[in-house]
């Protein structure tokens, strides 16, 4: 029998690295690593292993073609993302930035935290963030954002809430419409590589939102605002939702666990 | 309902009505509440009791490295203790402030430095308590350590701020005979003031008074030197002199 989630997960309702369906991997960060720069952090989640640094709010380039940040009402937010040659099962000869993966997740991470945070207040700014991927065992995208987000909570950049994310999929192949009577396909939190590989799966960054409404002045606020979502699988249509409710409820235990990071190191101070 | 302050605000944590505090720096506003934007102690400023103006709420940056709360690119640290007259958010460098920079170039008309610290401006005007004198140096004295090093000269010279000193600057008397070799070398610690936060680039410091010059310096077999007048330091392993500006010790 092979060892793959589709087929395994029926019969034990178990994943392959002994989790259930809700269950997140191991997630520790630290943040303040490097002194250098203005805020850094180290975050690994399972075998993701991300380090991050944050330089800024400092003044932007002269004399870019572009326009950049000399110009602009805000601060410019540029993201370098570098995948180590050895973060992968096999080494890449060619690291470095320049490639379709850390291309895309440069552009992704660029545009939630230019949207995300107060950028108005550093006008012709530039604030940079550089992500180096240590490990690569999946949920890439979700680590970066969740290392990038204590790096800038570490760095003192204002915002309104602390960005997580994470990845939901499902259980088996989620082509054909959603059956009621015969529903045997469950949902996922925190994929790794090789359910990532092998089930549809996509990832979801949540920031607390303000509430409106009547109960504006609720004192137990637990409102999110979905800043992010990336999705790249073949997924029908009903599974949607339940995908997007597990990312969402995944989103605020990784929320609760940066928390944690957080107050635990300006304890110390 | 008046609910009890956190003593650790998270960014997006909701700390009270707007119309219980007024929104200061570190918290912003939004549907009539005020949210922390960073992570840090929150404090508050007490309003009068007889102004109807209300008190001051603002989330404060509690940085936990100390050798960063001294340098000029950074928040600098700040505490909440009672005794310090005001919060202090930013260390940028301003008119008559003193700074440490380190000479990255010396030209014919100018040298070229990159701002290390900016030496807060109680330090200067008004003599400290103890123990903040004595942590403050040691931040310096940390700082300066690792600037000092020529290995890490390049490596972190571009997130500084940069200044010029002028010929005209460097010393009060004589200005039209000032040679700048003569004066500061590359890697030389020096003890500026600001005199203009100048162009773009460029801030403009000055080092015409006795106590502003070169505060370390390496000599050319890569000793630490020792000053022994206003224009002269002398090495003490092989007892060569060097000329420099040379500021007068505290």
């Amino acid at each position: 029998m092979p060892l793959d989630t589709s087929t395994t997960y029926p019969l034990t309702k178990l994943r392959l690295d002994g989790r259930r369906w809700n269950e997140l991997r191991l997630l520790q960060a630290q943040i303040s690593t490097n002194p250098a720069s203005s805020g850094s952090s180290f975050l690994s989640m399972g075998n993701t292993s991300i380090m991050c640094s944050v330089h800024g709010p400092a003044e932007g380039k002269r004399g870019d073609a572009t326009g950049g940040a000399a110009g602009s009402a805000g601060a410019v937010v540029e993201v370098d993302v570098n995948v180590a040659g050895f973060a992968g099962v096999d080494r890449r000869r060619r690291a470095g930035g320049s490639d379709r993966q850390s291309s895309r997740i440069a552009t992704i991470l660029r545009s939630a935290f230019q949207s995300h945070l107060h950028t108005h207040l550093y006008p012709h700014s530039t604030i940079s963030i550089h992500v180096s991927v240590l490990s690569a065992d999946g949920s890439l995208l979700a680590a970066a954002v969740n290392a990038c987000t204590l790096a800038l909570v570490d760095a003192g950049i204002p915002m309104p809430g602390l960005l997580s994310a994470c990845t939901s999929g499902m259980s088996g192949s989620a082509s054909t419409p959603r059956d009621p009577r015969n529903d045997f396909l469950d949902p996922l939190l925190d994929l790794s590589l090789p359910e990532e590989q092998e089930l549809p799966f996509l990832t979801v960054g949540t920031t607390t939102a303000v509430p409106v409404g009547e109960d504006a002045m609720d004192e137990d606020d637990e409102d999110m605002k979905v800043s992010m979502m990336v999705m790249d699988s073949k997924v029908h249509c009903t599974y949607l939702e339940t995908m997007l409710a597990v990312g969402i409820d995944g989103c605020k235990q990784i929320r609760e666990i940066l928390e944690g990071v957080i107050k635990g190191t300006n304890r110390g101070v | 309902m008046a609910s009890t302050l956190p003593s650790l605000a998270i960014p997006g944590q909701r700390l009270g009505p707007v119309s219980s505090y007024s929104a200061g720096p570190g918290t912003h506003v939004q549907n009539a509440n005020i949210y922390a934007s960073i992570a840090g102690p929150v404090v508050v400023q007490q309003a009068q009791p007889s102004s109807k103006v209300k008190s001051i709420l603002s989330v404060s940056r509690n940085l936990p490295r100390k050798t960063d709360s001294s340098t000029s690119t950074t928040p600098a640290k700040t505490t909440s203790t009672t005794t310090k007259p005001k919060l202090r958010y930013n260390t940028l460098p301003a008119v008559d402030s003193i700074v440490l920079a380190r000479v990255t170039r010396v030209q014919k008309r100018q040298a070229t430095v990159s701002i290390l610290v900016v030496l807060d401006e109680s330090a200067s005007s008004q003599s400290p308590d103890p123990s903040k004198t004595a942590s403050d140096n040691d931040n310096i004295v940390s700082i300066l350590t690792s600037a000092a090093n020529p290995e890490n000269h390049s490596s972190s010279d571009e997130l500084r701020f940069q200044a010029l000193i002028r010929k005209e600057d460097v010393r009060a008397v004589e200005k039209d005979r000032v040679v700048m070799d003569e004066m500061f070398r590359v890697g030389d610690i020096v003890r500026g003031s600001v005199i203009s936060l100048g162009d773009q680039s460029f801030y403009y410091l000055t080092t015409a008074r006795n106590d502003l010059g070169v505060v370390m310096a390496r000599s050319e077999a890569g000793n630490m030197m020792f000053p022994v007048s206003w224009k002269e330091m002398r090495d003490p392993v092989t007892g060569a002199a060097e000329l420099r500006k040379v500021a007068r010790p505290f």
